[in-house]
């Protein structure tokens, strides 16, 4: 049979965003693969050339839309660190705390898409319920259940309402069985295990090859996890294992993120038990002024004064739900960074797709792209 | 072993790594190692392996008015250290050899230094357009491309 293109996307229910598949099938086997990306590039490096610097954390909750916290987290590790600012211990605590809220959201926002790209609507329904409770937990502290713009350079905008531990620590405890419940639904269901089982193979030498990071390279054996390897905030403080599979496939790495989250659930019990014993500012003192007041949100009052600060290069490296992800700021001297560079772990799992897609049939691909966890908006930026 | 910048300047000087022009210290990274570009398809394959960076995280440019950078972050497994490898480009025609013969991961990376800053990468499998489309022209990562219109051009109506 002689071979065609088909376009999956920018509108399809594999994409999870904006951006195109072209695959090349012969028959019903993928030959080869293109994807064009693109649609949603806002040029967030750009922009954030003409900001001031608390002013980026805006587009940061925009990279990633299901990931906001973990990517502020990223940039403002990477200015304060070009800007030579050091933040309270709480706030540290605080931001790990954020992005591991965030990394049970974030994941069971694709338990839940995933399940749904299989055919599986209840786990869907299941899977927006509970990360409703965690945003929940979020607006309580933030404002905001999507874009928070909470952290700041020097620390975070504020500390924690009045018995939030205490309301964390119940959503964890109806979080925990519900794990237990997803598992029995996807790895005891016969027809979830026959479309995942096998696919999408990609081994560890070829994921290092790659750069593939996060849980697909850890699907494969590996253990790298920059929480651990290279502790950032206060993760060298608490106690938690990295999941590994060593299927390398798609079962695999729904198994590593199944173990991520209920490692989260106890990184997050021992954050909360420091957080409830250790107040204390949560915002550096005596920071410049042209930073902002610390409940000032992000006007430019005092902007405008002259500063004369040293120059400096900040590079940060956090474990977003999706991998590795880096920021690279350089500050020199001006009162907007005069370049960020960001390092999005999707958009280098995404450019090897052809390696885990040729070979496999078409309608392999939504549980193979699901597996992947595209989020559009951090890969376009 | 110490992965600092004297560590990693032994280490370079042990592999015979060509081309380097100076190693400094660099928070959060084992160094920052400035190297000349006309060597850098022989100095690639010494840090993947003589000195166990593996693993290619990112590759950038920087638009510097005078003359350009393009920078590299690695990751050792091994040593669980990043080292960040640069280089400076001339302003009028920035090149240099490509990184992805040697991690192919550079592939993608590359092809947005390129649109983004306008690097050009010598050999490079498929230096497409990525993130714009395919025909522009413009590389908005530079200095020169202003985000705000200039204030004193005026939106000229013809009246018919």
């Amino acid at each position: 049979m002689s071979e065609m293109w088909v376009n999956m996307g920018p509108q399809h229910p594999m994409t999870h965003g904006l951006w195109n598949l072209r695959v090349r099938i012969d028959g019903e086997m993928i030959v080869e693969v293109d994807p064009e990306m693109g649609y949603l590039h806002r040029g967030i490096e750009k922009i954030s050339e003409d900001r001031h610097y608390n002013e980026v954390i805006t587009l940061m909750d925009r990279t990633c839309y299901v990931a906001g916290m973990a990517w502020e987290h990223l940039y403002v590790m990477g200015a304060e660190k070009a800007l030579g600012i050091v933040p309270p211990e709480r706030a540290e605590w605080i931001r790990m705390l954020s992005e591991e809220f965030q990394r049970l959201a974030s994941h069971i926002m694709w338990y839940a898409a995933f399940v749904q790209d299989l055919g599986l609507m209840s786990p869907f329904l299941y899977g927006m319920r509970d990360r409703d409770l965690i945003l929940d937990l979020f607006q309580s502290y933030t404002g905001g259940r999507l874009t928070y713009e909470y952290m700041r350079v020097g620390g975070v905008r504020n500390d924690l309402p009045e018995g939030f531990p205490a309301q964390a620590r119940q959503v964890l405890d109806w979080l925990e069985p519900r794990l237990v419940e997803y598992d029995r639904l996807c790895m005891g269901s016969e027809i979830f295990r026959r479309r995942c089982d096998g696919l999408g193979v990609l081994k560890a030498n070829d994921c290092v090859r790659l750069g593939v990071t996060g849980p697909m390279l850890r699907s494969a054996g590996s253990k790298r996890d920059i929480r651990k390897d290279r502790p950032y905030s206060r993760y060298s403080q608490v106690e938690f294992d990295v999941a590994t599979a060593d299927s390398s496939d798609v079962t695999g790495r729904y198994l590593v993120r199944m173990e991520e989250m209920r490692q989260s659930i106890r990184i997050l019990r021992q954050a909360l038990d420091w957080l409830e014993h250790h107040p204390g500012p949560v915002l550096a003192d005596r920071l410049p002024r042209w930073l902002g007041a610390p409940y000032a949100p992000m006007g430019r009052e005092g902007y405008l004064l002259k500063r004369n600060y040293p120059k400096g290069v900040g590079l940060s490296a956090i474990e977003e739900p999706h991998g590795e992800a880096c920021a690279y700021v350089v500050n020199e001297g001006g009162e907007h960074p005069y370049r960020v560079k960001f390092r999005s772990p999707v958009f280098a799992n995404l450019s090897a797709c052809s390696h885990y897609l040729v070979g496999y049939h078409i309608a392999d691909i939504p549980p193979i792209m699901g597996s992947v966890d595209v989020c559009v908006g951090e890969v376009d930026r | 072993m110490e992965w600092n910048a004297e560590g990693v300047r032994a280490q370079l000087a042990a592999a015979g790594a060509p081309g380097i022009l100076s190693v400094d210290p660099f928070d959060g990274a084992a160094a920052r190692v400035r190297f000349s570009p006309e060597s850098a398809s022989a100095l690639f394959p010494v840090l993947r392996d003589a000195l166990g960076f593996t693993h290619l995280s990112t590759v950038g440019g920087i638009d510097w008015v005078e003359r350009y950078e393009v920078f590299y972050l690695l990751w050792s497994d091994a040593a669980k250290r990043y080292l960040l490898l640069s280089a400076d480009l001339d302003a009028k025609t920035p090149h240099i050899e490509t990184a992805s013969t040697v991690w192919p991961s550079a592939n993608w990376h590359e092809r947005e230094a390129w649109e983004l800053v306008g690097i050009g990468f010598d050999h490079h499998p498929d230096l497409r357009h990525l993130l714009m489309p395919d025909g522009y022209s413009f590389h908005p990562l530079q200095r020169s491309f202003k985000l705000h219109e200039p204030e004193d051009l005026e939106v000229k109506v013809r009246h018919v």
